[in-house]
C-alpha cells in the first residue's frame, strides 16, 4: 500500500495544485466580454485535462496498482522491437535505470545552485563563480585540490573575459570590497 | 526549381562570409564534442550554446545550432563502436552491431561504414529540406486561425504521443508548459494572469528559463544525484577510419533506401526525432532486412540503418520548423527560440521576407554534412579526448553556462531565480520520468495557440466546430486524433495479443498434461 501511495503522490499534488490555480482563474480582474471568452477559458480548460489526466492515473495507481509496467508507448516499444534479441541492457545503458542515488550529493547540488544566485550581487560575478565551480567539483566527487582551484580561477576568468569583453554582457560586479576586486580586475583583463 | 537552385548558390556565396563560416566550424566541432561527452547531451548542448548568439546576427546563429545539431547526430557514434559508450540515446543500436565489428578486429571499418552513413543520411536529408519546406510553405500561406491552432495542436499532440515516456506523463507534462506560458499579461484582456502579486512574474515566464533550467541544470542534478558515474575513456589510440569498398556500399541500398525515408519522416512528424528515427530503423532491419539474421553480430547493416535515420531527421525537421514556425523536437525548439530573440518569426512568409538567410542556412547545412565528415575522418582522435575530462568537472561549467546563459538574455536576477526553480522542475521530471520536451514546446507553443484559438473564436462566433469543418484545419484535427489515439491503441492491440498468446500456451500445457 505504502508503495501504491508512494507512486500516487506527485499525480495528487498536481492534482491539487491545478484545482487551486482552477480556483484562481476565476478570480482574474477582467471578466468576458460579451459574446466572448474571458481570460479565464484556456487556462481552466488546460487545468481540466491536467485535472482529469491526474486524477486518472492517481485512481489507476492506487486502486489497480499499474504503473511503470503499462507506461510504455510508442518510442518505449520502437525501443523494444529494435532491441529484439539483444534484450535490454543497452537500453538501459541509455536511460541510466540501475544507477545507484546519492540524496545528499542531490541536495548539495540545489544548495549550491541557490547559494550562487544569493551570493552573486554581494561577492560580485568572478568570486561567487569561482567559488561554485570549485565547491561544485568537490561536491561531485573530484578530489584533486589543484585541478579544482586552477580549473575554477581560470574557468572564471575565461567566463568574465567572453562574457563582458566579446559578447557584452553586463555580469554583476558585487558590492564594497568585492566591487573594488571586480573593477580592479575587469582593468587588469582590458575590459572597460 | 530554376529559383531554388538559384537561392541555394547563392546561399553557398553567402556561406563563404567570416562569421557564417566561422559559425559553422565552431558548430560542427562544439557539437561533436557535446555528442561525444556522456553528461551532456545534444539538446543541451544547443541550449547551451545559445546565450553565445545573443550578439551574433540571426544567420550565424542559426547555422551555429543547426550546425551542432547535425554533427551531433554523428559525434556520438565513435564512443559507442570503440567503447561501448553511446553518447547519446540515439547511439545505442550502434552498440549491437558496431560494438561487435569493433570486437572483431574492424573498429576503423565499423568507423568507416558510420562516417558513410552520417554522410548519405546528411545528404539526403539537406535535399529534403530543400525540396519540402517551400511546398510546405506555399501551403500555409492558406492558413487562417483556426488551421494554425489546429497545427500547433498538430505538432503538440505529436510530442505527447511520440516523445517517449507515457501518454498521461507527457499530457501532463504539455499541460504544465501550456500553464507556464499563461502566466503574466493577457494580450486580448491586458490583465494579469497567475502572478500572485508578484512584480517579477507580470512579465511573464521566459521560455527559455525553462528550456535552459529544466534541459540543462535539471540533467546536472539528476547525474549529480547518480554520482557523475558516466563511464570513461581509458585509451584514444584504436579511434581510426576505413572506407567501405564501394561494391560492398552497393550491396545494402535496400538498407540505405528504407532508412533515408524511416528518417525523413521521423524528422517531419512532430517528436519523433533521431532517437526514434534510429531505433525505428534497426526494427525494420531487423524485420525486413536480407540478413536479418545475422543483425547484432556485427554486420554493416546494423550501423547503417540506425546512422542514416537519425542524421536524416535533421532536416525533416527543419521543414515544420521553417515554413510553420513549429519546433517537432527539443533541438529545433532552441533553434526557434534563437529565431525569435534574434526578433525573425519562422512561418510560411520567411521564405519571401528572408529568402537569403533561409538558404544560407540550407547550404550551411550541405556544408556542415561535408564538414562533419571531414572532421570525424580527421580530427576525431583528438576531439575524443575529452572523454579523458572528469565529468564532475564538466557539469560544474555546464551549470556556469546555464546560470550565465539566462542572465544574458535580460540581465535579470530573477530569471536565475527561475532558472533554479526549473532546474529542480527538470530534476524532477527526470527522476519520475516525466518528457521535458512537452513542457519545453507548451511554454513556446502555448501563446500561439492561445492566440489562434480566442482570435479564432473571436472571429466565428465561438463556433468551436470550425476547427472540424474547414478541409485543412479539420484534416490536422484528424490527424491529431489519430496521433493521441494511435498509442491506445497499439496498446491495446499488445495485450491482447499478449492475452490470445497466454492462452494458446494455456491451452497447448493442457493438451499435453
Amino acid at each position: 500500500m505504502l508503495e501504491r501511495l508512494k507512486a500516487t503522490w506527485p499525480y495528487a499534488a498536481l492534482f491539487v495544485g491545478a484545482a487551486y490555480l482552477f480556483h484562481d482563474a476565476g478570480t482574474f480582474a477582467a471578466a468576458a466580454r460579451p459574446g466572448q471568452l474571458g481570460p479565464d477559458f484556456w487556462p481552466r480548460a488546460v487545468l481540466v485535462l491536467l485535472m482529469i489526466v491526474c486524477g486518472y492515473e492517481a485512481v489507476r495507481r492506487i486502486v489497480f496498482a499499474r504503473g511503470v509496467a503499462a507506461d510504455a508507448t510508442v518510442a518505449h516499444e520502437a525501443v523494444a522491437d529494435a532491441a529484439g534479441a539483444h534484450g535490454a541492457k543497452e537500453v538501459a545503458v541509455a536511460t541510466e535505470e540501475t544507477a545507484p542515488r546519492y540524496p545528499w550529493r542531490l541536495a548539495a547540488g540545489i544548495g549550491l545552485t541557490i547559494a550562487y544566485v544569493l551570493a552573486l550581487d554581494v561577492l560580485g560575478f568572478f568570486v561567487t563563480t569561482a567559488l561554485f565551480l570549485g565547491l561544485f567539483m568537490v561536491a561531485g566527487r573530484y578530489y584533486r585540490t589543484r585541478v579544482v582551484a586552477l580549473a575554477s580561477v581560470v574557468g572564471s576568468l575565461v567566463f568574465v573575459f567572453v562574457f563582458m569583453k566579446i559578447v557584452y554582457v553586463s555580469l554583476p560586479l558585487g558590492a564594497g570590497p568585492f566591487r573594488t576586486f571586480s573593477v580592479w580586475l575587469l582593468a587588469m583583463l582590458g575590459i572597460r | 526549381m530554376a529559383e531554388t537552385l538559384h537561392q541555394l548558390s547563392l546561399g553557398f556565396l553567402h556561406l563563404l562570409s567570416a562569421a557564417n563560416a566561422m559559425a559553422l566550424v565552431v558548430g560542427l566541432v562544439v557539437g561533436m564534442f557535446v555528442a561525444v561527452l556522456p553528461g551532456l547531451t545534444l539538446v543541451m548542448g544547443v541550449v547551451l550554446a545559445l546565450p553565445f548568439t545573443y550578439g551574433m546576427s540571426v544567420t550565424p546563429s542559426i547555422i551555429l545550432l543547426t550546425a551542432m545539431y547535425l554533427s551531433g547526430t554523428y559525434g556520438g557514434a565513435f564512443t559507442s563502436i570503440l567503447f561501448r559508450i553511446p553518447g547519446e540515446p540515439l547511439d545505442v543500436p550502434l552498440l549491437w552491431d558496431g560494438y561487435p565489428m569493433a570486437r572483431q578486429g574492424q573498429p576503423a571499418l565499423a568507423l568507416g561504414w558510420t562516417l558513410l552513413a552520417a554522410f548519405w543520411g546528411g545528404l539526403i536529408t539537406c535535399v529534403s529540406a530543400v525540396v519540402l519546406a517551400v511546398p510546405f510553405a506555399h501551403f500555409a500561406l492558406r492558413f487562417d486561425s483556426p488551421e494554425y491552432f489546429a497545427v500547433v495542436l498538430l505538432g503538440l499532440s505529436g510530442v505527447v504521443a511520440l516523445g517517449g515516456a507515457s501518454l498521461s506523463k507527457a499530457l501532463i507534462s504539455l499541460c504544465i508548459g501550456l500553464m507556464l506560458a499563461t502566466v503574466g499579461v493577457d494580450d486580448t484582456y491586458g490583465i494579469d494572469r497567475f502572478t500572485f502579486h508578484v512584480p517579477i512574474l507580470k512579465d511573464g515566464i521566459e521560455y527559455l528559463t525553462v528550456m535552459v533550467g529544466a534541459y540543462g541544470l535539471g540533467e546536472v542534478l539528476s547525474r549529480m544525484e547518480q554520482g557523475f558515474a558516466s563511464p570513461t575513456m581509458a585509451s584514444g589510440e584504436r579511434v581510426r577510419t576505413r572506407l567501405p569498398r564501394w561494391s560492398e556500399v552497393w550491396n545494402l541500398r535496400p538498407t540505405i533506401a528504407r532508412s533515408s525515408l524511416i528518417g525523413i519522416i521521423c524528422g517531419i512528424v512532430p517528436g519523433a526525432g533521431a532517437t526514434v528515427g534510429s531505433f525505428v530503423a534497426y526494427g525494420i532491419e531487423n524485420q525486413y532486412g536480407k540478413r536479418r539474421e545475422a543483425l547484432g553480430t556485427g554486420i554493416p547493416e546494423g550501423i547503417v540503418a540506425p546512422q542514416v535515420a537519425s542524421t536524416a531527421t535533421v532536416g525533416g525537421h527543419m521543414v515544420p520548423l521553417l515554413a510553420l514556425g513549429i519546433p517537432g523536437s527539443g533541438a529545433t525548439a532552441v533553434i526557434l527560440g534563437a529565431f525569435l530573440l534574434h526578433g525573425v518569426q519562422p512561418g510560411p512568409q520567411i521564405f519571401q521576407t528572408e529568402a537569403q538567410m533561409v538558404y544560407t542556412i540550407f547550404a550551411s547545412m550541405f556544408a556542415a554534412v561535408v564538414g562533419m565528415c571531414l572532421l570525424g575522418y580527421f580530427a576525431i582522435k583528438g576531439l575524443i579526448r575529452v572523454l579523458e575530462l572528469p565529468e564532475a568537472v564538466t557539469s560544474a561549467f555546464v551549470a556556469l553556462f546555464c546560470f550565465v546563459g539566462a542572465y544574458s538574455a535580460r540581465n535579470s536576477l530573477t530569471d536565475l531565480w527561475m532558472i533554479v526553480i526549473f532546474g529542480v522542475v527538470g530534476y524532477l521530471f527526470e527522476r519520475y520520468r516525466f518528457p521535458v520536451a512537452p513542457m519545453v514546446l507548451g511554454a513556446i507553443l502555448g501563446p500561439i495557440a492561445e492566440t489562434s484559438f480566442m482570435t479564432s473564436m473571436i472571429a466565428y462566433q465561438n463556433e468551436w466546430t470550425i476547427f472540424f469543418t474547414r478541409p485543412i484545419s479539420g484534416t490536422f484535427m484528424a490527424l491529431t486524433i489519430l496521433a493521441l489515439a494511435y498509442p491506445m491503441l497499439r496498446h491495446l492491440r499488445r495485450a491482447w495479443v499478449a492475452s490470445r498468446d497466454g492462452a494458446r500456451r494455456g491451452g497447448a500445457r493442457k493438451l499435453q498434461s
